[in-house]
């Protein structure tokens, strides 16, 4: 893909090794790489949580014509734009994340509890998790 | 006309795994399907959190059982790169020739399990005749027959020896599988249940991230294999089908065990000719990865599998994230059932090589 393009369309982004960090329009974004330069696989979205609070989510994009790969990140609260709307397969990404980590995709209609049971409380894999749920005491 | 709601699964032999589908149903038709998955989840990306390197070594063979090799692979190559170790021929071809016998084992109990989930019998045993060798040869080199723990930071355990045996296997492969060939692939029955259905056109598939055989049986020449540098210096052809449908890709999957042994032929050659088993192993326990952000991938039988891993230069990982083949093709029941009737929907969820501990991880 070419780098100058992108950077004079969406001006809020910067390169940071091999990723594209932007800060807004994350739905824009995605459509445009995808329909601009034929990113048309969403290999997946990975989230880290930054424990300050944040979520860094990354969006691995391939393009099967170029044998090309793309990253695109972004830090997010507690909630995110959804881009089920543009890769189907986003809705499984996203509902994994919703429940490890328990960030709000708007506009994503599965978003329920996946792994772990409904009536869970927290999410695992955040860094404040706290690990004290009864149905764990058996195990000590 | 009334609406029924299904419950198919968890405890269902067919579904190979614990899946629960949840179909909405017009008479024989379904309206909509909804998978419900994470019975069998063990947290295998939290435990990574908890464990050094060498502890999560032995587990990420259990993300899938049938192609433990794979996941074993990724974890130790996420290491390799960090501390840029480069591995010997002979090393590299050890590599090879397992992961693809691995292959060849996943693949043949796919044939049986989906021969059997149509109501054909005999096709298991076969199958599993051939398998067995695999295995046993397996548990010559490793100990285990399924989960082997073989590969390790920078090398293999112990150097592989009883050559003899995969070349005895690879030798008799190709008419076992003319054999299968012969029970199955024109059988008018399993052409009836099989061809026109669960057609899954190139872009649908993009649209789900499909990718592995799946993605191949429909159009798209599309293997991680190419450009992956176990296998530069190896010569295969992707498998590519047009159809899309599970006739498709049934016979996707019988070309690729033909392409793996050829590959696997390939490897054993270099193994005759690279006496010297040469590694530069890591020493675990001192083990911490440098600082930084990891991305590895690999083919595996059920599609693309990849890891991520962020490390803060502790000896724990700050955050793994694994991608499996399979928890995109149980998302893609959602759409492919849509529209078929209920008798197929087995014949076309058992098409789509799903294993659940992979998707439940």
């Amino acid at each position: 893909m070419n780098w100058s393009e992108f950077k004079n369309i969406f001006n809020d982004c910067e390169l940071q090794g091999e990723k594209i960090v932007i800060h807004s329009n994350l739905l824009k974004t995605i459509e445009f790489v995808k329909n601009n330069y034929r990113f048309e696989i969403l290999k997946e979205i990975i989230a880290v949580d930054n424990g300050d609070s944040t979520t860094e989510l990354t969006y691995k994009l391939f393009s099967p014509e170029d044998s090309e790969e793309v990253l695109i990140s972004i830090n997010v609260q507690n909630e995110a734009e959804s881009i089920s709307s543009i890769f189907e397969s986003a809705i499984a990404d996203e509902k994994e994340i919703f429940d490890l980590f328990g960030i709000r995709f708007n506009g994503n209609p599965e978003l329920k509890r996946l792994y772990m049971p409904e009536d869970w409380k927290g999410h695992p894999l955040k860094k404040d998790y706290i690990e004290n749920d009864e149905r764990l005491k058996w195990n000590e | 006309m009334s609406k029924l709601k299904l419950n198919l699964g968890p405890q269902h032999p067919s579904t190979h795994g614990v899946l629960r589908l949840i179909l909405e149903l017009d008479g024989e038709k379904i309206i909509s399907c909804e998978p419900d998955v994470g019975y069998l989840h063990r947290g295998m990306e939290k435990m990574a959190e908890k464990l050094t390197y060498i502890q999560y070594l032995p587990l990420v063979d259990r993300i899938d059982y049938l192609a433990g090799f794979f996941y074993s692979e990724l974890l130790c190559r996420t290491v390799e790169k960090a501390f840029e170790i480069e591995l010997s021929p002979r090393v590299k071809a050890i590599r090879v020739l397992l992961l693809e016998l691995n292959r060849i084992a996943s693949h043949l109990l796919w044939i049986g399990a989906f021969l059997m989930d149509l109501g054909a019998v005999s096709p298991f045993f076969y199958a599993f005749r051939e398998r067995e060798i695999i295995l046993q040869y397996f548990e010559k080199i490793s100990g285990q027959r399924m989960m082997n723990n073989y590969f390790v930071f920078g090398g293999v355990r112990r150097d592989i020896g009883y050559l003899e045996d995969v070349e005895n296997f690879l030798k008799i492969l190709p008419d076992k599988v003319n054999d299968y060939e012969k029970l199955i692939t024109e059988n008018p029955i399993f052409l009836q249940r099989t061809k026109g259905k669960g057609v899954l056109d190139k872009k649908t598939a993009f649209n789900f991230a499909i990718t592995g055989v799946n993605l191949r049986a429909s159009g798209v020449s599309l293997d991680f294999r190419k450009g992956d540098y176990l296998y530069k210096d190896f010569e295969f052809t992707p498998v590519v089908l047009e159809e899309g449908d599970s006739w498709a890709r049934y016979k996707a999957r019988i070309m690729e065990i033909r392409e793996s042994a050829k590959i696997a032929a390939q490897a054993l050659e270099i193994l005759k000719r690279e006496n010297n088993l040469e590694q530069t192993l890591i020493n675990p326990l001192t083990l911490k990865l440098p600082e930084g952000e990891y991305f590895q991938e690999i083919e595996a039988p059920r599609g693309l599998a990849s890891i991520y891993v962020k490390s803060t230069g502790d000896s724990k990982p700050y955050r793994l994230k694994w991608r499996t083949g399979s928890y995109y093709s149980v998302n893609l029941l959602r759409k492919i059932l849509k529209g078929a009737y209920l008798n197929d929907a087995i014949a076309i969820s058992g098409s789509l090589d799903i294993i659940l501990p992979e998707v439940d991880k």
